[in-house]
């Protein structure tokens, strides 16, 4: 049995720069409340306290956007996405646990699972549940996926997150990494995919029968880049082989919303995306590519290309500039 | 400053200390006196056994029995470690200088001293327990200032920093919320505007990456020209200690109400390799405060007998 968990509202804002206001939370959660998603998470796209000039500000605060999706849901578990690094305990990861968040992900690059230690363990002693997430799952090897999940769940992560942040991976990837953490990490796996290569849906799907046991979504595929795996596609494939308790009318419903709400900011995958994909840089990264290329009148490629071979993580915005007058000889 | 050198101890054996040790062992004005371990093994200790005469493992409680041959102390240890270390010593009267984002202490920009209000030194109190803050602080305090001297109705300061993985201990890694206070206070005190954010990028790419700092700061109004020869200026007097900070991203404004800028922070190699520039300027900005200290004393002492 694999959980479908729902991102519209976290990794959806990435589309909508951060832009999400608590009306349309509560119109969602009300939609897809008891739809069967074992969670909604919601926020700015990076997470708690990562509205920043570096990344974007939020149209409203984290307080508001949790404060409206508790108050609309009654069966689905609320949750949240958080960055050590953007986020801390006092500031932001306190005040969620007691606005009611249900589930709280705690991200790192998929090399620095360390600086997650104390934000894991705070949660754990105040008995709340964590996953741990590793983005850009991609910039490693397999033992190292394992020794850093390890690391997540031996800080008491009941859950590890594989999240292919750049829409990098192809099926048979996904495939090696989710069964060789389902044999060795003890703790359930998920996986969490981009549209970069349009490879998002099968990618979920190929998850899903390697043994994850929560894949994620985003209605209409709202999400960083080109998008994430389009939710209720994902339902639909997976009850041709299995037996959900999902609502994939329900889930429909929660489309139409986004689609009807946000015709202009639906992702898509296009040039720009496939570039991204394959030099292997953050999906977020997209608004940033596109001003400063079109600003300084450089081809998208050179600079994704370059952004990949400098070894860019979440968090660096700041360095796009700084490569692409590099590139230009500025 | 007199002829005499400055009789100095270092607390930490890691990285940072063994850095700040050859760092002190190169300066003309101290006389490094002690190391000070915890761990007889520990190579930091056997590295520098031959050069320092006091090198010791028995960690603060021997440091004691020799401390009155020193005026000065470093902490290169660890925030928490730095607390008792703290309450250990300060009986003793001597200053010193704390190299962890403990928050103890002063939080002092060396550059910035008698340019902004919260930088001084007093030279009557010989014993100041002065906080280095974190590698973000210093590298953004010099822009921060050059920006905020020359702009009016500040509303809000941003400061993200993208480090090494490589260069990210594990006291560093375990801290990543203290690194963010401490930096988010000292951009308080530098800027004078309450509402700031700091963010801490850990990157683990191959070559390692220097590290970097953006300031943004909004405000209502920006005297641009100002703030570019400023920022020169201040770029200078940093770089007569921290050779690797540069400016690489001029201050610009962007379309909205914001001066933005990037410094590039290349470390000088004496220990730790160059991409460590984040620990670098700690160092840096350590050995320059204590040197400006006992300049400052020296000057109330000559200024009395006048």
């Amino acid at each position: 049995m694999t959980s479908l968990y729902d991102v519209t509202l976290r990794d959806g804002n990435h589309a909508l720069r951060h832009q999400l206001t608590s009306q349309f939370v509560r119109d969602y959660c009300r939609t897809a409340d008891g739809s069967g998603v074992m969670a909604i998470e919601v926020g700015h796209g990076n997470g708690l306290g990562a509205s920043s000039f570096l990344v974007g500000k939020s149209a409203e605060t984290d307080e508001s956007l949790i404060t409206a999706a508790r108050e609309s849901l009654q069966e689905t578990k609320l949750s949240v996405h958080v960055i050590p690094g953007f986020a801390t305990i006092k500031r932001d990861i306190a005040p969620a646990v007691a606005l009611g968040v249900d589930i709280f992900r705690i991200a790192t690059h998929v090399t620095e699972a360390t600086i997650a230690q104390k934000h894991i363990e705070y949660l754990v002693a105040k008995d709340v549940t964590v996953h741990g997430v590793l983005m850009m799952s991609h910039m490693i090897d397999i033992a190292g996926l394992i020794e850093q999940a390890s690391l997540m769940t031996q800080y008491g992560a009941t859950a590890i997150i594989l999240m292919d942040s750049a829409g990098h991976f192809q099926p048979k990837e996904v495939s090696h990494r989710v069964r060789s953490l389902r044999d060795t990490i003890g703790v359930e796996v998920g996986f969490h995919a981009h549209n970069n290569l349009g490879m998002a849906v099968a990618n979920a799907m190929e998850a899903v029968s390697s043994g994850a046991g929560i894949v994620d979504g985003a209605a209409m595929g709202l999400g960083a880049g080109s998008g994430n795996a389009q939710l209720e596609c994902v339902l639909a494939s997976y009850e041709r082989d299995h037996v959900s308790h999902s609502s994939l009318d329900q889930f429909l419903t929660m489309s139409k919303l986004v689609e009807s709400t946000f015709p202009r900011q639906l992702p898509r995958t296009n040039a720009s995306s496939v570039e991204s994909g394959e030099a292997g840089v953050f999906s977020g990264y997209a608004p940033q590519v596109a001003e400063i290329s079109s600003e300084l009148g450089l081809n998208t490629k050179e600079l994704w290309v370059e952004l990949g071979k400098r070894g860019l993580v979440p968090g660096q915005e700041s360095m796009i500039r700084e490569i692409a007058q590099d590139l230009m000889n500025l | 400053m007199s002829n005499s050198k400055i009789p100095v101890a270092v607390i930490g054996s890691g990285n940072i200390g063994i850095d700040l040790c050859e760092r002190l062992l190169r300066d003309p004005d101290f006389n490094l006196v002690a190391l000070v371990g915890r761990r007889s093994t520990s190579p930091g200790l056997a590295r520098l056994r031959s050069k320092i005469p006091h090198v010791l493992a028995g960690g603060v409680e021997e440091f004691l029995t020799i401390s009155d041959q020193v005026e000065g102390i470093f902490d290169a240890t660890s925030a928490f470690a730095h607390q008792s270390h703290w309450s250990q010593l300060s009986p003793l009267g001597k200053w010193m200088v704390d190299l962890t984002p403990s928050r103890i202490g002063q939080p002092l920009v060396p550059v910035l001293i008698g340019k902004s209000d919260s930088m001084k030194i007093d030279g009557t109190n010989g014993a100041g327990n002065y906080s280095m803050v974190t590698c973000g602080g210093q590298s953004s305090a010099p822009l921060l200032y050059a920006i905020a001297s020359h702009s009016k109705g500040i509303k809000e300061v941003e400061i993200s920093s993208s480090i090494a993985s490589l260069s990210a201990g594990p006291a560093t890694r375990l801290n990543v919320d203290q690194y963010i206070e401490s930096t988010e206070e000292l951009a308080s005190i530098v800027t004078g505007c309450q509402n700031v954010k700091a963010i801490l990028v850990l990157n683990p790419a191959d070559p390692p990456v220097m590290m970097r700092t953006t300031v943004t700061i909004e405000a209502d109004y920006f005297d641009l020209d100002s703030i570019a020869v400023e920022t020169k200026r201040i770029v200078m007097d940093v770089q007569k200690s921290v050779p690797g900070y540069e400016v690489v991203v001029a201050p610009y404004k962007t379309t909205r109400n914001r001066v933005v800028a990037t410094a590039l922070v290349r470390g000088a190699g004496y220990y730790l390799p160059e991409y460590a520039g984040n620990l670098d300027i700690i160092n840096a900005a350590a050995v320059e405060t204590a040197r400006r200290h006992v300049s400052a004393l020296e000057a109330n002492i000559v200024g009395s007998r006048l």
